[in-house]
Protein backbone atom coordinates (compact mmCIF):
# COMPACT_ATOMS: atom_id res chain seq x y z
CA UNK A 1 0.00 0.00 0.00
CA UNK A 2 1.66 3.20 -1.18
CA UNK A 3 0.89 6.10 1.64
CA UNK A 4 0.13 9.07 -0.27
CA UNK A 5 1.31 12.36 1.54
CA UNK A 6 0.80 15.63 0.48
CA UNK A 7 1.25 18.96 1.93
CA UNK A 8 -0.74 22.09 0.99
CA UNK A 9 0.40 24.95 -0.60
CA UNK A 10 1.77 27.97 1.93
CA UNK A 11 -0.77 29.72 4.81
CA UNK A 12 -0.11 32.79 3.25
CA UNK A 13 -0.91 31.34 -0.35
CA UNK A 14 -3.88 29.93 0.89
CA UNK A 15 -5.11 33.10 2.75
CA UNK A 16 -4.67 34.89 -0.40
CA UNK A 17 -6.62 32.20 -2.55
CA UNK A 18 -9.84 31.86 0.08
CA UNK A 19 -11.99 34.67 2.17
CA UNK A 20 -10.67 32.88 5.78
CA UNK A 21 -7.89 34.49 7.56
CA UNK A 22 -4.21 32.84 9.41
CA UNK A 23 -6.06 31.76 12.33
CA UNK A 24 -9.18 30.39 11.15
CA UNK A 25 -7.54 28.20 8.24
CA UNK A 26 -4.71 27.01 11.31
CA UNK A 27 -7.89 25.80 13.08
CA UNK A 28 -9.19 24.33 10.24
CA UNK A 29 -6.15 22.21 8.54
CA UNK A 30 -5.82 20.99 12.61
CA UNK A 31 -9.02 19.13 12.24
CA UNK A 32 -8.11 18.40 8.96
CA UNK A 33 -4.73 17.10 9.84
CA UNK A 34 -6.39 15.15 12.64
CA UNK A 35 -8.88 13.21 10.54
CA UNK A 36 -6.59 12.39 7.58
CA UNK A 37 -3.45 12.89 8.60
CA UNK A 38 -1.75 11.52 5.05
CA UNK A 39 -3.22 14.73 4.05
CA UNK A 40 -5.98 13.90 1.27
CA UNK A 41 -8.98 12.28 1.74
CA UNK A 42 -10.47 9.57 0.13
CA UNK A 43 -14.02 9.02 -0.17
CA UNK A 44 -14.55 6.30 2.15
CA UNK A 45 -13.00 8.24 4.79
CA UNK A 46 -15.13 11.62 3.12
CA UNK A 47 -18.61 9.05 3.31
CA UNK A 48 -17.31 7.84 7.17
CA UNK A 49 -16.66 11.20 8.42
CA UNK A 50 -20.27 12.54 7.22
CA UNK A 51 -22.14 9.45 8.41
CA UNK A 52 -21.35 10.36 11.88
CA UNK A 53 -22.70 13.56 11.90
CA UNK A 54 -25.93 12.21 10.21
CA UNK A 55 -26.20 8.26 12.67
CA UNK A 56 -29.79 8.20 11.69
CA UNK A 57 -29.99 7.76 7.97
CA UNK A 58 -27.88 6.60 5.35
CA UNK A 59 -25.82 9.25 4.54
CA UNK A 60 -23.25 7.76 2.07
CA UNK A 61 -24.78 8.28 -1.61
CA UNK A 62 -24.99 12.51 -0.76
CA UNK A 63 -21.65 12.29 0.46
CA UNK A 64 -20.74 10.70 -2.35
CA UNK A 65 -22.14 14.02 -4.66
CA UNK A 66 -20.76 16.02 -2.02
CA UNK A 67 -17.47 14.24 -2.51
CA UNK A 68 -17.62 14.90 -6.41
CA UNK A 69 -18.15 18.19 -5.88
CA UNK A 70 -15.31 19.01 -3.67
CA UNK A 71 -13.24 17.17 -5.63
CA UNK A 72 -13.26 19.55 -8.40
CA UNK A 73 -10.26 18.51 -10.34
CA UNK A 74 -11.93 14.82 -10.58
CA UNK A 75 -8.42 12.74 -8.47
CA UNK A 76 -10.55 10.84 -6.57
CA UNK A 77 -8.99 12.32 -3.54
CA UNK A 78 -9.80 15.81 -2.02
CA UNK A 79 -6.57 17.63 -0.70
CA UNK A 80 -6.73 20.05 1.53
CA UNK A 81 -6.87 23.32 -0.92
CA UNK A 82 -9.61 21.76 -2.30
CA UNK A 83 -11.31 21.76 0.97
CA UNK A 84 -10.57 25.00 1.68
CA UNK A 85 -11.43 26.20 -1.49
CA UNK A 86 -14.99 24.93 -1.41
CA UNK A 87 -15.84 26.21 2.05
CA UNK A 88 -14.78 29.06 1.58
CA UNK A 89 -17.15 29.62 -1.17
CA UNK A 90 -20.16 28.01 0.78
CA UNK A 91 -19.33 30.08 3.87
CA UNK A 92 -17.59 33.59 3.17
CA UNK A 93 -18.49 33.44 -0.77
CA UNK A 94 -21.16 35.70 -2.76
CA UNK A 95 -25.05 34.78 -3.17
CA UNK A 96 -23.64 33.95 -6.89
CA UNK A 97 -20.84 32.06 -5.91
CA UNK A 98 -23.02 30.33 -3.57
CA UNK A 99 -25.91 29.36 -5.93
CA UNK A 100 -23.22 28.47 -8.46
CA UNK A 101 -21.73 25.61 -6.31
CA UNK A 102 -24.83 24.53 -5.30
CA UNK A 103 -25.86 23.53 -9.32
CA UNK A 104 -22.80 22.09 -9.45
CA UNK A 105 -23.57 19.97 -6.64
CA UNK A 106 -26.75 18.91 -8.07
CA UNK A 107 -25.44 18.48 -12.13
CA UNK A 108 -24.11 15.25 -11.32
CA UNK A 109 -23.20 14.36 -15.18
CA UNK A 110 -21.29 17.87 -15.11
CA UNK A 111 -23.12 18.93 -17.86
CA UNK A 112 -24.99 21.95 -17.47
CA UNK A 113 -28.31 21.17 -17.27
CA UNK A 114 -29.91 19.20 -14.28
CA UNK A 115 -32.53 16.89 -15.36
CA UNK A 116 -35.12 15.53 -13.63
CA UNK A 117 -33.32 12.14 -13.21
CA UNK A 118 -30.77 14.27 -11.47
CA UNK A 119 -32.66 16.11 -9.16
CA UNK A 120 -34.59 12.95 -7.81
CA UNK A 121 -31.16 11.55 -6.75
CA UNK A 122 -30.13 13.98 -4.95
CA UNK A 123 -33.46 14.51 -3.27
CA UNK A 124 -33.67 10.86 -2.88
CA UNK A 125 -30.04 10.69 -1.30
CA UNK A 126 -31.46 13.43 1.15
CA UNK A 127 -34.13 11.60 2.20
CA UNK A 128 -31.74 8.66 2.44
CA UNK A 129 -29.75 10.65 4.87
CA UNK A 130 -32.05 12.11 7.05
CA UNK A 131 -33.36 8.75 7.92
CA UNK A 132 -36.70 7.98 9.75
CA UNK A 133 -36.47 10.89 12.31
CA UNK A 134 -37.56 13.47 9.89
CA UNK A 135 -40.85 15.46 11.24
CA UNK A 136 -43.31 15.32 9.57
CA UNK A 137 -42.65 11.76 8.45
CA UNK A 138 -42.19 11.15 4.93
CA UNK A 139 -44.17 8.93 2.37
CA UNK A 140 -42.45 7.35 -0.16
CA UNK A 141 -43.56 8.90 -3.09
CA UNK A 142 -42.17 12.27 -1.00
CA UNK A 143 -39.13 13.11 -3.75
CA UNK A 144 -41.26 13.18 -6.60
CA UNK A 145 -43.42 15.41 -5.04
CA UNK A 146 -40.86 16.99 -4.09
CA UNK A 147 -38.65 17.24 -7.26
CA UNK A 148 -42.15 18.07 -9.44
CA UNK A 149 -42.36 21.37 -7.31
CA UNK A 150 -38.68 22.23 -7.70
CA UNK A 151 -38.62 22.07 -11.20
CA UNK A 152 -42.17 23.77 -11.17
CA UNK A 153 -40.68 26.43 -9.70
CA UNK A 154 -36.87 26.74 -11.39
CA UNK A 155 -37.85 25.33 -14.69
CA UNK A 156 -39.06 28.75 -16.58
CA UNK A 157 -39.14 27.85 -20.52
CA UNK A 158 -40.58 24.24 -19.41
CA UNK A 159 -37.82 22.40 -21.44
CA UNK A 160 -37.49 19.71 -18.99
CA UNK A 161 -33.98 20.86 -17.58
CA UNK A 162 -32.85 24.00 -15.39
CA UNK A 163 -29.92 25.52 -17.15
CA UNK A 164 -27.17 27.70 -14.09
CA UNK A 165 -29.20 30.79 -15.11
CA UNK A 166 -32.61 29.74 -14.40
CA UNK A 167 -31.84 28.39 -11.30
CA UNK A 168 -29.99 31.34 -9.86
CA UNK A 169 -32.65 33.60 -11.34
CA UNK A 170 -35.42 31.18 -9.22
CA UNK A 171 -33.26 31.29 -6.23
CA UNK A 172 -32.41 35.15 -5.78
CA UNK A 173 -36.77 35.39 -6.30
CA UNK A 174 -37.17 32.93 -3.21
CA UNK A 175 -36.97 34.95 -0.01
CA UNK A 176 -36.40 31.56 1.99
CA UNK A 177 -33.65 30.47 0.03
CA UNK A 178 -32.42 34.19 0.11
CA UNK A 179 -32.41 34.21 4.16
CA UNK A 180 -31.53 30.76 4.56
CA UNK A 181 -27.84 31.39 2.32
CA UNK A 182 -27.27 34.17 4.95
CA UNK A 183 -27.37 31.74 8.02
CA UNK A 184 -24.18 30.07 6.62
CA UNK A 185 -21.82 33.51 7.61
CA UNK A 186 -21.14 32.78 11.16
CA UNK A 187 -20.78 29.41 10.95
CA UNK A 188 -17.09 28.97 11.81
CA UNK B 1 -18.23 11.51 17.99
CA UNK B 2 -14.58 11.01 18.11
CA UNK B 3 -12.95 14.58 19.14
CA UNK B 4 -11.41 15.58 15.82
CA UNK B 5 -14.59 14.83 13.87
CA UNK B 6 -15.84 17.98 15.98
CA UNK B 7 -13.31 20.45 14.03
CA UNK B 8 -15.09 19.24 10.99
CA UNK B 9 -18.43 20.64 12.01
CA UNK B 10 -18.03 23.58 9.97
CA UNK B 11 -18.35 21.53 6.84
CA UNK B 12 -20.85 19.58 8.03
CA UNK B 13 -23.13 22.57 8.02
CA UNK B 14 -21.97 24.06 4.95
CA UNK B 15 -22.32 20.72 3.07
CA UNK B 16 -26.40 21.74 3.71
CA UNK B 17 -26.01 24.11 1.02
CA UNK B 18 -27.24 21.00 -0.76
CA UNK B 19 -30.78 20.56 0.61
CA UNK B 20 -31.26 24.15 0.96
CA UNK B 21 -33.05 24.94 -2.49
CA UNK B 22 -34.84 21.79 -2.02
CA UNK B 23 -36.51 22.42 1.22
CA UNK B 24 -39.70 23.71 1.41
CA UNK B 25 -39.36 25.41 5.17
CA UNK B 26 -36.13 28.22 5.66
CA UNK B 27 -33.75 26.36 7.58
CA UNK B 28 -32.99 26.91 10.92
CA UNK B 29 -31.02 28.93 12.54
CA UNK B 30 -27.32 26.87 13.07
CA UNK B 31 -26.74 27.14 16.95
CA UNK B 32 -23.90 29.33 17.87
CA UNK B 33 -20.87 28.31 19.29
CA UNK B 34 -20.24 29.71 22.67
CA UNK B 35 -16.81 31.23 22.27
CA UNK B 36 -15.72 30.29 25.67
CA UNK B 37 -11.99 32.27 25.27
CA UNK B 38 -9.52 32.19 22.63
CA UNK B 39 -8.31 28.96 21.95
CA UNK B 40 -5.18 29.30 24.06
CA UNK B 41 -2.62 26.75 26.01
CA UNK B 42 -3.44 24.86 29.18
CA UNK B 43 0.13 24.09 30.99
CA UNK B 44 -0.02 20.64 32.65
CA UNK B 45 2.32 20.32 35.80
CA UNK B 46 2.20 16.70 36.59
CA UNK B 47 4.65 16.24 39.69
CA UNK B 48 6.89 18.13 37.69
CA UNK B 49 6.35 16.96 34.16
CA UNK B 50 5.22 19.92 32.34
CA UNK B 51 1.93 18.75 29.71
CA UNK B 52 1.24 21.58 26.79
CA UNK B 53 -1.99 21.19 25.16
CA UNK B 54 -4.91 23.16 23.56
CA UNK B 55 -7.88 24.61 26.29
CA UNK B 56 -9.85 23.19 23.20
CA UNK B 57 -8.70 19.51 23.21
CA UNK B 58 -9.11 19.13 27.04
CA UNK B 59 -12.18 20.77 26.52
CA UNK B 60 -13.54 18.08 24.34
CA UNK B 61 -14.59 15.53 27.22
CA UNK B 62 -16.38 17.99 29.62
CA UNK B 63 -17.66 15.17 32.15
CA UNK B 64 -14.30 14.58 33.01
CA UNK B 65 -11.73 16.52 35.95
CA UNK B 66 -9.81 18.10 32.75
CA UNK B 67 -12.38 18.96 30.74
CA UNK B 68 -14.61 20.34 33.61
CA UNK B 69 -14.10 23.68 36.09
CA UNK B 70 -13.09 20.94 38.23
CA UNK B 71 -9.26 21.63 37.09
CA UNK B 72 -9.60 25.12 38.53
CA UNK B 73 -9.20 23.64 41.95
CA UNK B 74 -6.16 22.73 40.85
CA UNK B 75 -4.68 26.35 39.41
CA UNK B 76 -1.35 27.25 40.88
CA UNK B 77 -1.60 30.85 41.19
CA UNK B 78 1.88 31.77 40.76
CA UNK B 79 2.99 30.10 37.95
CA UNK B 80 -0.52 30.35 36.21
CA UNK B 81 -0.46 26.22 35.46
CA UNK B 82 -2.54 23.37 36.51
CA UNK B 83 -0.88 21.53 39.15
CA UNK B 84 -1.40 17.71 39.83
CA UNK B 85 0.44 15.70 42.24
CA UNK B 86 0.03 12.56 40.52
CA UNK B 87 2.19 9.75 38.26
CA UNK B 88 3.44 11.44 35.20
CA UNK B 89 4.09 8.49 33.22
CA UNK B 90 0.44 7.16 33.56
CA UNK B 91 -0.85 10.92 32.75
CA UNK B 92 0.56 10.88 29.61
CA UNK B 93 -2.30 8.04 28.49
CA UNK B 94 -4.69 10.03 29.94
CA UNK B 95 -3.52 12.77 28.22
CA UNK B 96 -3.29 10.71 24.53
CA UNK B 97 -6.82 10.56 25.12
CA UNK B 98 -7.77 13.68 25.16
CA UNK B 99 -6.01 13.63 21.84
CA UNK B 100 -7.17 10.95 19.60
CA UNK B 101 -10.07 9.97 21.48
CA UNK B 102 -8.67 6.58 22.12
CA UNK B 103 -7.54 5.07 25.60
CA UNK B 104 -4.81 2.61 25.85
CA UNK B 105 -3.58 0.15 28.85
CA UNK B 106 -0.04 0.21 28.69
CA UNK B 107 0.66 -3.59 29.85
CA UNK B 108 4.10 -2.32 31.97
CA UNK B 109 1.54 -0.39 34.88
CA UNK B 110 0.04 -1.88 37.70
CA UNK B 111 -3.60 -2.59 36.94
CA UNK B 112 -4.51 -0.98 40.29
CA UNK B 113 -2.24 2.45 39.99
CA UNK B 114 -3.87 3.04 36.58
CA UNK B 115 -7.09 2.13 38.06
CA UNK B 116 -6.54 5.19 40.85
CA UNK B 117 -5.54 7.38 37.88
CA UNK B 118 -8.55 6.86 36.06
CA UNK B 119 -11.11 7.20 38.83
CA UNK B 120 -8.67 10.67 39.87
CA UNK B 121 -9.06 11.93 36.24
CA UNK B 122 -13.01 10.85 36.47
CA UNK B 123 -12.55 8.86 32.84
CA UNK B 124 -14.40 5.57 32.95
CA UNK B 125 -12.43 2.38 31.87
CA UNK B 126 -15.57 1.20 29.27
CA UNK B 127 -13.84 3.21 26.88
CA UNK B 128 -10.65 1.44 26.23
CA UNK B 129 -9.90 0.77 22.72
CA UNK B 130 -10.46 -2.64 20.97
CA UNK B 131 -6.59 -3.13 21.02
CA UNK B 132 -5.64 -2.76 24.72
CA UNK B 133 -9.09 -3.77 26.26
CA UNK B 134 -8.48 -7.74 26.38
CA UNK B 135 -5.38 -7.26 28.24
CA UNK B 136 -7.00 -4.60 30.80
CA UNK B 137 -9.67 -6.90 31.21
CA UNK B 138 -7.40 -10.28 32.17
CA UNK B 139 -5.38 -8.09 34.51
CA UNK B 140 -8.19 -6.93 35.99
CA UNK B 141 -9.75 -10.69 36.69
CA UNK B 142 -6.34 -11.62 38.00
CA UNK B 143 -5.78 -8.75 40.54
CA UNK B 144 -9.68 -9.26 41.48
CA UNK B 145 -8.52 -13.11 42.14
CA UNK B 146 -5.66 -12.19 43.97
CA UNK B 147 -7.28 -9.75 46.19
CA UNK B 148 -10.66 -12.60 47.13
CA UNK B 149 -7.30 -15.10 48.05
CA UNK B 150 -6.21 -12.63 49.99
CA UNK B 151 -8.93 -11.74 51.91
CA UNK B 152 -9.69 -15.49 52.44
CA UNK B 153 -6.53 -16.31 53.60
CA UNK B 154 -6.83 -13.11 55.98
CA UNK B 155 -9.95 -13.99 57.42
CA UNK B 156 -8.50 -17.31 58.21
CA UNK B 157 -5.77 -16.08 60.00
CA UNK B 158 -7.91 -13.91 62.18
CA UNK B 159 -7.76 -13.72 66.14
CA UNK B 160 -10.45 -15.93 67.68
CA UNK B 161 -13.30 -13.51 68.38
CA UNK B 162 -14.67 -14.44 71.73
CA UNK B 163 -18.29 -14.60 71.31
CA UNK B 164 -18.79 -17.76 69.21
CA UNK B 165 -21.59 -19.61 69.62
CA UNK B 166 -20.89 -23.41 70.34
CA UNK B 167 -22.30 -23.46 66.56
CA UNK B 168 -19.79 -21.33 65.21
CA UNK B 169 -16.83 -22.66 67.13
CA UNK B 170 -17.46 -25.63 65.96
CA UNK B 171 -18.04 -24.86 62.17
CA UNK B 172 -14.89 -22.75 62.80
CA UNK B 173 -12.78 -26.02 64.35
CA UNK B 174 -13.91 -27.88 61.34
CA UNK B 175 -13.01 -25.44 58.51
CA UNK B 176 -9.69 -24.55 59.96
CA UNK B 177 -8.14 -28.00 61.94
CA UNK B 178 -5.58 -25.63 63.30
CA UNK B 179 -7.55 -23.23 65.40
CA UNK B 180 -7.29 -25.63 68.08
CA UNK B 181 -5.65 -28.99 69.59
CA UNK B 182 -9.09 -30.21 69.54
CA UNK B 183 -9.66 -29.76 66.15
CA UNK B 184 -6.19 -30.95 65.19
CA UNK B 185 -6.77 -33.87 66.64
CA UNK B 186 -10.38 -34.96 65.10
CA UNK B 187 -8.88 -34.28 61.59
CA UNK B 188 -6.01 -36.37 62.26
CA UNK B 189 -8.50 -39.22 63.16
CA UNK B 190 -10.47 -38.40 60.00
CA UNK B 191 -7.56 -39.11 57.58
CA UNK B 192 -6.28 -41.84 59.70
CA UNK B 193 -9.53 -43.69 59.25
CA UNK B 194 -10.31 -42.81 55.63
CA UNK B 195 -6.61 -44.61 55.05
CA UNK B 196 -7.74 -47.45 57.27
CA UNK B 197 -11.05 -48.01 55.32
CA UNK B 198 -9.47 -47.42 51.97
CA UNK B 199 -6.91 -49.85 52.60
CA UNK B 200 -9.26 -52.11 54.00
CA UNK B 201 -11.38 -52.33 50.41
CA UNK B 202 -8.14 -53.01 49.12
CA UNK B 203 -7.22 -55.69 51.11
CA UNK B 204 -10.45 -57.22 51.23
CA UNK B 205 -9.79 -58.52 47.81
CA UNK B 206 -6.26 -60.15 47.97
CA UNK B 207 -6.64 -63.87 48.01
CA UNK B 208 -5.62 -65.39 51.31
CA UNK B 209 -5.39 -68.97 50.58
CA UNK B 210 -7.83 -71.79 51.24
CA UNK B 211 -9.74 -72.60 53.97
CA UNK B 212 -9.26 -75.96 55.34
CA UNK B 213 -12.58 -77.45 53.38
CA UNK B 214 -12.36 -76.05 50.28
CA UNK B 215 -10.25 -76.50 47.31
CA UNK B 216 -10.75 -73.00 45.85
CA UNK B 217 -9.12 -69.53 46.81
CA UNK B 218 -11.04 -67.08 49.07
CA UNK B 219 -10.08 -63.61 49.60
CA UNK B 220 -9.55 -62.01 52.46
CA UNK B 221 -12.74 -60.44 52.95
CA UNK B 222 -14.07 -64.15 53.05
CA UNK B 223 -11.83 -65.36 55.57
CA UNK B 224 -12.19 -62.91 57.48
CA UNK B 225 -15.51 -61.73 57.23
CA UNK B 226 -16.05 -60.41 60.62
CA UNK B 227 -13.01 -58.78 61.34
CA UNK B 228 -13.25 -56.58 57.71
CA UNK B 229 -17.41 -56.13 58.98
CA UNK B 230 -15.97 -54.46 62.35
CA UNK B 231 -13.96 -52.35 60.60
CA UNK B 232 -16.03 -51.20 58.38
CA UNK B 233 -18.51 -50.42 60.99
CA UNK B 234 -16.04 -48.38 63.11
CA UNK B 235 -15.15 -46.53 60.24
CA UNK B 236 -18.73 -45.92 59.08
CA UNK B 237 -19.75 -44.19 62.81
CA UNK B 238 -16.68 -42.08 62.41
CA UNK B 239 -17.89 -40.60 59.40
CA UNK B 240 -21.55 -40.62 60.09
CA UNK B 241 -20.50 -38.76 63.36
CA UNK B 242 -18.30 -36.58 61.33
CA UNK B 243 -21.42 -35.94 58.45
CA UNK B 244 -23.77 -35.17 61.30
CA UNK B 245 -21.74 -32.53 63.52
CA UNK B 246 -20.95 -30.85 60.12
CA UNK B 247 -24.30 -30.66 59.93
CA UNK B 248 -25.15 -29.23 62.77
CA UNK B 249 -22.24 -26.86 62.81
CA UNK B 250 -23.09 -25.01 58.78
CA UNK B 251 -24.12 -21.92 58.94
CA UNK B 252 -25.94 -22.52 56.27
CA UNK B 253 -27.74 -26.52 56.30
CA UNK B 254 -29.05 -26.02 52.43
CA UNK B 255 -26.07 -24.59 51.09
CA UNK B 256 -23.69 -27.64 53.00
CA UNK B 257 -26.16 -30.37 51.72
CA UNK B 258 -26.08 -29.31 48.06
CA UNK B 259 -21.82 -28.95 48.79
CA UNK B 260 -19.45 -31.28 46.69
CA UNK B 261 -17.98 -33.09 50.44
CA UNK B 262 -21.17 -33.38 51.66
CA UNK B 263 -22.34 -35.60 48.62
CA UNK B 264 -18.90 -37.00 48.93
CA UNK B 265 -19.96 -38.30 52.54
CA UNK B 266 -23.14 -39.18 51.83
CA UNK B 267 -21.96 -41.81 49.10
CA UNK B 268 -19.28 -42.83 50.71
CA UNK B 269 -21.17 -44.49 53.87
CA UNK B 270 -24.70 -44.97 52.23
CA UNK B 271 -23.39 -48.27 51.07
CA UNK B 272 -22.89 -49.49 54.43
CA UNK B 273 -26.48 -48.40 55.66
CA UNK B 274 -28.04 -49.91 52.72
CA UNK B 275 -25.83 -52.99 53.04
CA UNK B 276 -27.79 -53.15 56.96
CA UNK B 277 -31.11 -52.85 55.21
CA UNK B 278 -31.54 -55.84 52.74
CA UNK B 279 -29.04 -58.33 54.07
CA UNK B 280 -30.85 -61.23 53.47
CA UNK B 281 -32.96 -60.42 49.77
CA UNK B 282 -30.99 -62.32 47.23
CA UNK B 283 -31.81 -61.06 43.68
CA UNK B 284 -30.76 -57.55 45.16
CA UNK B 285 -27.76 -58.59 46.19
CA UNK B 286 -26.31 -58.24 42.71
CA UNK B 287 -27.03 -54.48 43.23
CA UNK B 288 -25.59 -54.24 46.43
CA UNK B 289 -22.39 -55.70 45.50
CA UNK B 290 -22.43 -52.99 42.93
CA UNK B 291 -23.21 -50.49 45.87
CA UNK B 292 -20.04 -51.08 47.57
CA UNK B 293 -17.85 -49.88 44.87
CA UNK B 294 -18.90 -46.77 45.62
CA UNK B 295 -16.69 -46.91 49.07
CA UNK B 296 -14.02 -46.40 47.19
CA UNK B 297 -15.52 -42.43 47.07
CA UNK B 298 -14.08 -42.57 50.38
CA UNK B 299 -10.88 -41.55 49.04
CA UNK B 300 -11.96 -38.41 48.01
CA UNK B 301 -12.63 -37.14 51.77
CA UNK B 302 -9.05 -36.89 51.66
CA UNK B 303 -9.48 -33.52 49.67
CA UNK B 304 -10.67 -31.92 52.83
CA UNK B 305 -6.89 -33.00 54.42
CA UNK B 306 -4.78 -31.64 51.10
CA UNK B 307 -5.15 -27.90 49.18
CA UNK B 308 -3.79 -29.90 46.26
CA UNK B 309 -6.35 -31.84 45.76
CA UNK B 310 -8.81 -29.21 45.77
CA UNK B 311 -6.62 -27.07 43.66
CA UNK B 312 -7.12 -30.03 41.09
CA UNK B 313 -10.43 -30.09 41.69
CA UNK B 314 -11.05 -26.49 41.07
CA UNK B 315 -8.78 -26.61 37.61
CA UNK B 316 -10.87 -29.41 36.56
CA UNK B 317 -13.95 -27.27 37.55
CA UNK B 318 -12.74 -23.65 35.38
CA UNK B 319 -11.81 -25.56 32.13
CA UNK B 320 -14.91 -27.83 32.65
CA UNK B 321 -16.27 -26.05 29.38
CA UNK B 322 -13.55 -26.73 27.36
CA UNK B 323 -12.73 -30.33 28.57
CA UNK B 324 -16.22 -30.78 27.44
CA UNK B 325 -15.80 -29.84 23.85
CA UNK B 326 -13.34 -32.04 23.66
CA UNK B 327 -15.53 -34.84 24.87
CA UNK B 328 -18.03 -33.32 22.58
CA UNK B 329 -15.53 -33.53 20.17
CA UNK B 330 -14.11 -37.01 20.69
CA UNK B 331 -17.91 -38.54 20.43
CA UNK B 332 -18.73 -36.99 16.77
CA UNK B 333 -15.29 -38.55 15.81
CA UNK B 334 -16.09 -41.54 16.93
CA UNK B 335 -19.73 -42.31 15.95
CA UNK B 336 -18.56 -40.76 12.32
CA UNK B 337 -15.63 -43.44 12.45
CA UNK B 338 -17.89 -46.60 13.46
CA UNK B 339 -20.50 -45.90 11.46
CA UNK B 340 -18.16 -45.94 8.45
CA UNK B 341 -16.37 -49.36 9.41
CA UNK B 342 -19.93 -50.78 10.22
CA UNK B 343 -20.77 -49.96 6.52
CA UNK B 344 -17.18 -51.05 5.11
CA UNK B 345 -17.33 -54.49 6.71
CA UNK B 346 -21.50 -55.01 6.03
CA UNK B 347 -21.01 -57.23 3.11
CA UNK B 348 -18.48 -59.78 4.94
CA UNK B 349 -19.77 -61.96 7.45
CA UNK B 350 -17.12 -62.95 9.25
CA UNK B 351 -17.22 -59.66 10.93
CA UNK B 352 -17.12 -58.62 14.42
CA UNK B 353 -19.01 -55.19 13.82
CA UNK B 354 -21.91 -56.37 13.98
CA UNK B 355 -23.92 -52.85 14.90
CA UNK B 356 -22.75 -49.69 15.14
CA UNK B 357 -22.55 -49.60 18.49
CA UNK B 358 -20.36 -53.00 18.14
CA UNK B 359 -17.83 -50.76 16.26
CA UNK B 360 -17.79 -48.07 19.27
CA UNK B 361 -14.93 -50.05 20.76
CA UNK B 362 -12.41 -50.92 17.95
CA UNK B 363 -12.78 -47.44 17.39
CA UNK B 364 -11.98 -46.26 20.74
CA UNK B 365 -9.25 -47.91 20.99
CA UNK B 366 -7.91 -47.20 17.80
CA UNK B 367 -8.19 -43.28 18.06
CA UNK B 368 -6.90 -43.36 21.76
CA UNK B 369 -3.77 -45.29 19.59
CA UNK B 370 -3.91 -48.19 22.40
CA UNK B 371 -4.36 -50.70 19.37
CA UNK B 372 -5.42 -53.90 21.47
Amino acid sequence: MTIVCHRPEGLDQLEAQTNFNKRELQVLYRGFKNECPSGVVSEETFKQIYSQFFPHGDASTYAHYLFNAFDTGHTGSIKFEDFVTALSILLRGTVTEKLQWTFNLYDINRDGYINKEEMTDIVRAIYDMMGKYTYPVLKTDAPKQHVDAFFQKMDKNRDGVVTLDEFIHSCQEDENIMRSLQLFENVI
Amino acid sequence: MAAGVAAWLPFARAAAIGWMPVASTPMPIPPQDKRKGQDGFIILNVSGTKFQTWRTTLERYPDTLLGSTERDFFFHEETSEYFFDRDPDIFRHILNFYRTGKLHYPRQECISAYDEELAFFGIIPEIIGDCCYEEYKDRRRENAERLQDDEEMDMSNDVTPVNLTFREYLWRAFENPHTSTLALVFYYVTGFFIAISVMANVVETVPCGTLPNRSKEVSCGERYALAFFCLDTACVMIFTVEYLLRLIAAPSRCKFMKSVMSVIDVVAIMPYYIGLVMTDNDQVSGAFVTLRVFRVFRIFKFSRHSAGLRILGYTLKSCASELGFLLFSLTMAIIIFATVMFYAEKGSTATKFTSIPAAFWYTIVTMTTLGF
